[in-house]
């Protein structure tokens, strides 16, 4: 795992089947985007956002920071929407700004909703393991072997690209290459970088697939497993956690 | 005799290549034997190896025929690149990647990727390293280890040292040594003096992939060193045969260096073939400079055989200064030089382990990190401006990666990028560039694609856009890695003939016999210090 995701410590979320949570975590994330009800959301933005801050197994601090981007989609969400959005019983107006009741309501609904999906994702991002969700994919929902290997292939690639885009900005200024300001210099970063980063991606790609072979990879035959993950205790508990929550917040959407 | 790999009659043509190659080969090796195919680049010896162990057609699909084959019951291939080997990121993962795909009992695991480590002389360790971490030596010992675990009855190496520096190299063949000793082994290589003492047959191929030579190493040896010459291997004793060499090609269709051995010195410069705005000095050399000793005569027959003397600027001071000088990657200080110079015309190896500070080095000076301390390039004083950094004028860098310095489609634009200037007509321009392309022995095909060249072109041609740009300092970050003894001697000739008219080079290189033989000096660098400067005396 990359330095920033690794936690501080394992919890039992880490533990959990990352195929089986990310089906979890998912339904949720589909029951969030159907729904308007400010209630149901705020809800689960507590369930989830108090799963992150106390079982995801990081600092504070860092959780801190990482929500920051979800907060400013709240804001910027929540607040177009009330100051310009539809609405009857109108509270305050002064040209194109029309604050209503229900440009509130929606505003915030819109804002809590963007915040909850992110409180989940993280939960997602900060308890997984990207080589164990894969191995679970293909244990758990049959995934095809050869797209889960392809993507773990990609996985230990990306730090190689992001080397080469640094190698290749470096070339360029050796070469006196000056783009232009605004749209038109980048149509020309597009196309002096893509043209090398991609034929050494196209190159390494087909080195790889052609060695994976070589190792007698077979991807329609059944095969064993090195990372084995199980279903256990742990995500009977938490469907039961996820199924708890929806619950909960319906019940109270309801009351 | 059990023959464990065999073909006939084999042809295969490759899509919109012209020829066909192999053109009926017919190859057996018997059990056990440990066979060696060497041959020029393009000869198809790794296509040879694709083909032997089933991956042509398997998993390359190139059209080819054959008579019958043989192919093993087992076998495993180590391919040449350390970095698209791996599929994982870990080297558990990794090495158990193979034993998934043979359906191999979880709780088997890893008895077995220990054995394969111990096999190759890893720590056991390492399971739990990313792959990233280890040395690129390491990386092809664990490409072996990997390849051991499927228990292989023959195994196929193809130039696993090619990509790896001498300390690499030397890993790779002990491990291959102790591994495959019971085992039939084919290996194509062409940097064959570590291992060929361990080989039972030589087989040499030609262009076309005919076959050439076949036999025991030294007979093949006698009867065909020329041919091991021609085709660029790296036979032993191939650089005490270049420095002896009485007819080696004269650079860039210069006046050609006298074919009859040593001319006495001549006061002054034979004239240059470089275009009069690419000479660092005029042709006429000034009086008071001491003769070129190197002038028109081959290395290793310099008539005075002194290293050439150190030439200093129009004001005595040395081409480049650095004082308390120090470059940083990241927040960390990678490079620390406390006092440095180098002459106008020099050529400065820069030496050391990975990690030593090499390339750092090449960076700092070209300005790409961020710097601190004195550095003075003709007379004048860089200044250390963060996020203005700008190369310095006369400075250029040459990548690693030729590729990654082509900015142009076709091999006009891309030496008129850093040719043109305002006060340049077109026909000037043309006739620079065609000037350009025959130094460089780059085809006369100013339309091609820069990707549509060999690779030994493609070096020479991100050279040629370096004194393109007027550079008069070429900075090289190993230029001659992973190459044939051929395209090396071509590409260091350039250098060489380019530092007769007054460029200097600074080379980053693992090469040591290129350092002694090329080199005016070396720089040793270790833990990001510079531990010594060598004068080389060039005899």
């Amino acid at each position: 795992m990359p330095e920033w995701l690794t936690p501080q410590k394992n919890t039992w979320l880490h533990r959990a089947n990352p195929a089986l949570k990310a089906a979890l975590l998912f339904a949720v994330m589909a029951a969030l985007f159907v729904t308007r009800n400010l209630v149901f959301i705020s809800v689960l933005l507590c369930v989830y956002g108090g799963l992150l801050f106390l079982s995801s197994g990081h600092s504070w601090r860092k959780l801190l920071l990482l929500s920051l981007p979800f907060v400013f989609a709240f804001l910027s969400s929540s607040l177009t929407l009330a100051l310009f959005g539809r609405g009857e019983h109108v509270l305050w107006q002064w040209g194109i700004v029309k604050i209503s009741e229900e440009s509130i309501r929606s505003g915030l609904a819109i804002g809590t909703k963007s915040l909850a999906i992110g409180m989940i994702s993280l939960v997602f991002l900060l308890t997984t393991d990207p080589v164990l969700l894969f191995y679970a994919l293909m244990q758990q929902f049959r995934f095809p072997a050869k797209y889960a290997y392809g993507f773990l292939a990609a996985v230990r690639l990306v730090p190689v690209v992001i080397e080469e885009w640094q190698t290749r900005t470096h070339a360029l200024k050796v070469r006196s290459i000056a783009f232009s300001k605004g749209v038109k210099g980048a149509y020309e970063r597009l196309k002096l970088y893509s043209v090398p980063l991609f034929a050494q991606s196209i190159r390494r790609a087909q080195r790889m697939a052609v060695a994976m072979e070589a190792k007698q990879f077979r991807m329609d035959q059944p095969r064993t497993y090195y990372h084995e993950t199980p279903c256990s205790g742990i995500d009977a508990g938490f469907a039961a956690f996820v199924l708890g929550s929806l619950l909960v917040a319906l019940a109270s959407s309801y009351g | 005799m059990t023959v464990a790999v065999g073909v006939e009659q084999l042809r295969l043509k490759f899509p919109g290549e012209p020829d066909i190659l192999f053109q009926g080969l017919t190859l057996q090796i018997p059990k056990g034997q440990k066979a060696l195919i060497v041959g020029p680049s393009g000869s198809g010896k790794s296509t040879l190896l694709q083909v032997l162990s089933g991956l042509i057609p398997q998993a390359v699909e190139v059209p080819l025929k054959y008579g019958r084959i043989q192919r093993p019951a087992s076998w495993g291939f180590v391919f040449q690149d350390p970095d698209t080997q791996f599929c994982m990121s870990r080297v558990d993962e990794e090495l158990a990647f193979v034993l998934e795909n043979r359906q191999v009992p979880r709780r088997d695991m890893e008895p077995r990727m220990r054995e394969a480590l111990a096999l190759v002389g890893l720590s056991p360790d390492l399971l739990n390293a990313p792959i990233r971490t280890l040395s690129q030596g390491m990386k092809q010992r664990l490409a072996l280890a990997s390849v051991l675990l499927l228990e292989p009855e023959t195994v196929f190496l193809d130039e696993p040292s090619a990509l790896l520096d001498p300390e690499g190299t030397e890993q790779i063949w002990t491990s291959v040594k102790q591994a495959l000793k019971d085992r039939t082994v084919i290996l194509v290589e062409h940097k064959i003096d570590a291992i060929v003492d361990w080989i039972d047959r030589i087989i040499m191929l030609d262009e076309q992939g005919r076959l050439v030579a076949d036999g025991e190493p030294d007979a093949v040896f006698r009867q065909h060193k020329a041919s091991f010459e021609r085709y660029g291997i790296w036979y032993p004793g191939v650089w005490d045969d270049y420095a002896a060499s009485a007819r080696r090609r004269p650079v860039s269709g210069s006046p050609g260096p006298s074919r009859n051995g040593p001319e006495p010195s001549r006061a002054g410069r034979k004239p240059s073939v470089l275009p009069p705005a690419f000479l660092t000095h005029s042709p006429q050399a000034a009086p008071g400079r001491a003769p070129d000793s190197r002038d028109g005569t081959s290395l290793g027959e310099t008539a005075a055989g002194a290293a050439p003397p150190s030439r200093t600027g129009p004001d005595g001071r040395p081409l480049l200064e650095l004082e308390q000088f120090e470059a940083f990657r990241g927040n960390a200080c990678k490079l620390r030089i406390d006092r440095a110079a180098v002459a106008e015309g020099a050529w400065v190896a820069v030496t050391g382990e990975n990690g030593a500070g090499k390339s750092t080095l090449l960076l700092a000076l070209a300005q790409l990190v961020p710097t601190a301390g004195t550095y003075v390039l003709r007379g004048r004083t860089i200044p250390e401006i963060p996020n203005k950094r700008r190369v310095p004028e006369g400075i250029a860098l040459v990548f690693q990666n030729p590729e990654m310095q082509f900015v142009a489609d076709s091999l006009f634009d891309e030496l008129a990028v850093s040719l043109a200037s305002p006060d340049k007509s077109r026909e000037e321009l043309a006739d620079d560039v065609r000037r350009l392309l025959g130094m460089f022995h780059l085809p006369d095909d100013p339309g091609r694609h820069p990707y549509h060249l060999s690779w030994g072109q493609k070096r020479r041609l991100s050279v040629a856009t370096a004194l393109a740009s007027r550079a008069s300092v070429l900075l090289l970050d190993e230029p001659t890695f992973g190459q044939d003894a051929r395209n090396t001697f071509a590409i260091l000739e350039c250098l060489e003939a380019l530092r007769a008219d007054g460029k200097t080079v600074i080379m980053v290189t693992h090469d040591r016999r290129a350092v002694d033989h090329f080199a005016t000096e070396e720089w040793v660098l270790q833990q990001g210090r510079l531990k010594e400067v060598r004068q080389i005396r060039r005899t």
